[in-house]
């Protein structure tokens, strides 16, 4: 089959070139359709180190392969008229006349010949060779059945079918169907109720996936290696963070940087001090952010942006942390080395304060079913509570630091928290295993992806670690270049899939990367004091949040959106045009 | 043997019951004439009601370990009316004998209609259904004795399904199924074994009637 093209004159072969050329839209390569020029691929075929023709820029393509699966794609379509005359024009058939002869034999039914063209095809495994025949064979008991053609059918089955020694499960249930064709003795060996033959069409498409795709090309082969390249295309995308773009064909994929939030859309100003902390709310319709001020904000984030919500006010000491009830009605906030309050988000009303005599909390967390609270003491123990105020557990021994961060996994098995310097604890407190990422820095913080099979990790030498938390704990990458040197800076995941690593800085920057290849992608300046503190909005990915020492929350958003988007309510964004 | 054969001595056993154990096993397997002769020797009462029947489930046990299975049904039912009727599992079994007797002769119309006719009602329980499927197997194979099915084909196979035959009329007579001999033994293996299990090392060794025999 390789070698027909070889026969062709070279006469006819320039004039496919240029013909072709007209209908490729394979622009890369095909500069000006001019036979005979130098950078024509198509007039004068590259010989691979194999002696057959390429095409593309590359030389990996075979023309030959190429041609093959653009004619199957054509039949496929339906354009049938249009693939007989490639296979013409070109002179490359689609398949061998062998192979054209075995299918005809099937549709038309010649079971017996068939089998004999299938030894003649040129295949070399014996087991394919015989597979193959017993599907034939099969179809053709079947068939013989159908006609109620009973002795027939058990002559096939006795001296061809069942002398293939192969499949002998499947022998078996044939021989039951002989007995009792018109009912199955048993459920499992039934696949139809009435009609068993199945079609001739089938059987041939059963046929193509079993003998190899040199001897019969597979189905859609063309459609599987383009979405191939496009699935290839989005995954290295770097700035890929909107559902809605589309892939199309006529260019590769790229989003521009104007899909992550690199400006400032607003500016909250309701805090007195320093901002340590904020958390979007599950739905990314709150935004709760605690303070050096001894408040917690609760903002509303709607179609005009983020506003001022209520201050919840009470506690005695600064909030180091916030934590969202998971059907987002209630909060929990922690005072450093104080208690822990639970707020009614609407109305704002405290419900409870969780504190124990003589110690103080250090951290909050909810479980995944909202009926208990964990929360950490500076005693190195973790607590857990239901909600009105009973202690149910407590773990007791290095299981939490004095500032450490708490969470829970959504299947409320594990919970994880800073236990050392440079370890942090993964208890299962159901199997009660424990399991430890061990650093050679210190730890200030982690974060949690919403799948929960990753943690980032914030270290003293500023890096940030990714780690792959299931099963044995595995670093997978680390994301360098913002400052931290003396406080405590957090990061978290965001965007589209939890595709980017945000973080705040000591200089003032929130510094975005690209998760899976740990780029960095973007610096935001804006802030006049340290970062502390970022959060990605969960339902908005384009919607970034960061608490800073000057006091100010920042929402970042995408630039240039008003100029741009002809309809706003597409994905549900709608931005400020505040200035920055 | 790690029990003391001194132990024995307290144990009396009874002639009689001695007698009746022999007895049994001859009537059970039909040794007609041996039956005859030791009555005669031991000078026991002649269990009259069975004897008869005994030179007819002979025959029955003969026929079906030939596989001449229609011959053997025919003889069950009449010396015991309905028995293939109760015990359907029988029936099946030896329906299936003839159906194989007609795959080995190579008589593949006739065995075909007779799994249709005979054989494939049973398959609309669910219990039957593998069997089934197992014999009707036999029919792909041009050599049966060649195919994965070649168990059932085998003398085995039909000593398996006279036996059962055999203790299946005993019963329908209300004759004990299982000789007191067989019995016994079971008994015994059985017992040597839980003592064993529980004693482990201490107890003593599970119970070989070969090494019983030659001790």
């Amino acid at each position: 089959m390789g070698g027909e093209e070889d026969d062709e004159p070279a006469s006819k072969r320039m004039k496919l070139s240029s013909k072709e050329l007209r209908h490729l839209s394979n622009g890369s390569t095909i500069k000006e359709p001019v036979a005979g020029s130098s950078g024509d691929l198509m007039a004068r075929p590259l010989q691979s180190e194999g002696g057959e023709e390429v095409v593309g820029s590359k030389g990996v393509i075979k023309k030959v392969e190429f041609v093959r699966i653009i004619a199957k794609a054509l039949y496929s379509l339906g354009y049938i008229k249009s693939g007989a005359r490639l296979e013409e024009e070109s002179g490359i058939p689609l398949h061998s006349s062998v192979v054209n002869i075995f299918m005809r034999q099937i549709l038309e039914g010649n079971w017996d010949e068939s089998v004999v063209t299938l030894h003649n095809i040129g295949l070399t495994d014996e087991r394919t060779i015989k597979s193959a025949s017993f599907l034939i064979l099969e179809q053709k008991f079947f068939e013989l059945l159908d006609e109620e053609n009973v002795m027939d059918a058990l002559k096939t089955l006795r001296t061809e079918i069942a002398p293939l020694c192969i499949n002998n499960s499947r022998v078996r249930e044939l021989s039951s169907f002989i007995v009792s064709p018109s009912h199955c003795f048993s459920v499992r060996s039934c696949k139809q109720d009435t009609l068993r033959a199945r079609s001739r069409t089938k059987l041939l498409e059963e046929l193509q996936k079993l003998l190899p795709p040199t001897v019969m090309i597979p189905e859609r082969r063309l459609e599987h290696l383009v979405e191939q390249a496009l699935v290839l295309q989005r995954d290295s995308c770097m700035f890929h963070n909107s559902l809605d773009k589309e892939m199309s064909l006529y260019a590769d994929h790229q989003c521009g940087r104007d899909q992550i939030p690199s400006q400032t859309l607003q500016i909250l100003q309701a805090h007195t001090d320093e901002v340590w902390f904020l958390q979007f709310s599950h739905n990314g319709k709150y935004l709760a952010s605690s303070s050096n001020d001894k408040s917690a904000i609760i903002w509303e984030v709607d179609a005009n942006g983020v506003s001022f919500k209520r201050k919840l006010s009470g506690h005695q000491k600064p909030i180091s942390s916030v934590s969202w009830s998971p059907d987002d009605h209630e909060l929990l906030t922690c005072g450093v080395e104080e208690v822990v309050r639970r707020w009614d988000v609407p109305s704002g009303e405290c419900l409870h304060v969780y504190e124990k005599a003589g110690l103080g909390m250090v951290s909050c967390g909810w479980s995944p079913d909202g009926k208990w609270i964990f929360s950490g003491v500076n005693d190195k123990s973790i607590c857990m509570w239901e909600l009105d105020g009973k202690e149910l557990e407590c773990w007791k021994g290095p299981r939490t630091l004095k500032i450490s961060d708490l969470e829970i996994t959504n299947d409320g098995k594990q919970i994880i928290s800073i236990c050392r310097e440079r370890a942090i604890l993964l208890l299962d407190r159901e199997a009660k295993v424990e399991r430890f990422i061990e650093e050679d820095q210190t730890i200030t913080s982690f974060s949690l992806s919403r799948d929960n099979r990753f943690l980032l990790v914030n270290l003293l030498n500023q890096e940030i670690h990714l780690w792959n938390i299931e099963g044995d704990v595995k670093l997978v990458s680390k994301y360098r270049g913002h400052k931290r040197t003396r406080f405590i800076i957090r990061s978290c995941f965001g965007g589209l899939e939890q595709a980017f690593i945000a973080s705040g800085s000591e200089d003032s920057l929130v510094y975005i990367w690209h998760r899976g290849r740990g780029e960095l992608i973007e610096a935001l300046p804006g802030h006049s004091g340290a970062v502390s503190c970022v959060s990605w909005n969960p339902a908005n990915p384009h919607m970034l949040a960061s608490a800073s020492d000057d006091r100010t929350i920042r929402i970042w958003g995408l630039k240039n959106l008003s100029a741009k988007r002809k309809d706003t309510h597409s994905n549900g964004i709608h931005y400020c045009n505040g200035a920055t | 043997m790690d029990v003391d054969p001194r132990q024995y001595e307290h144990i009396e056993v009874n002639d009689n019951d001695i007698h009746n154990i022999v007895m049994s096993y001859l009537v059970h397997n039909c040794f007609k004439e041996t039956v005859e002769s030791f009555i005669a020797c031991t000078g026991m009462k002649q269990p009259s009601d069975y004897l008869e029947d005994m030179e007819k489930r002979k025959r029955i046990f003969q026929f079906a370990l030939e596989g001449n299975a229609l011959k053997a049904i025919e003889l069950t039912e009449q010396l015991a009316t309905n028995l293939l009727e109760k015990n359907k599992d029988l029936h099946f079994d030896l329906l299936s004998l003839h159906f194989v007797e007609l795959v080995c002769s190579r008589k593949c119309t006739e065995a075909l209609e007779f799994a249709r006719m005979k054989l494939s009602p049973f398959g609309k329980e669910q219990k039957y259904v593998e069997k089934l499927e197992d014999f009707m197997a036999l029919l792909a194979y041009e050599e049966p004795e060649k195919s994965p099915m070649f168990h059932l084909i085998s003398l085995e196979h039909r000593r398996l399904v006279a036996e059962s035959l055999n203790r299946a009329i005993l019963a329908h007579a209300n004759h004990p199924s299982y000789t007191a001999m067989e019995r016994l033994i079971q008994q015994t293996t059985l017992v040597r074994q839980c003592l064993n299990q529980e004693h482990a090392k201490d107890g003593p060794p599970p119970f070989s009637l070969k090494d019983f025999l030659k001790s």
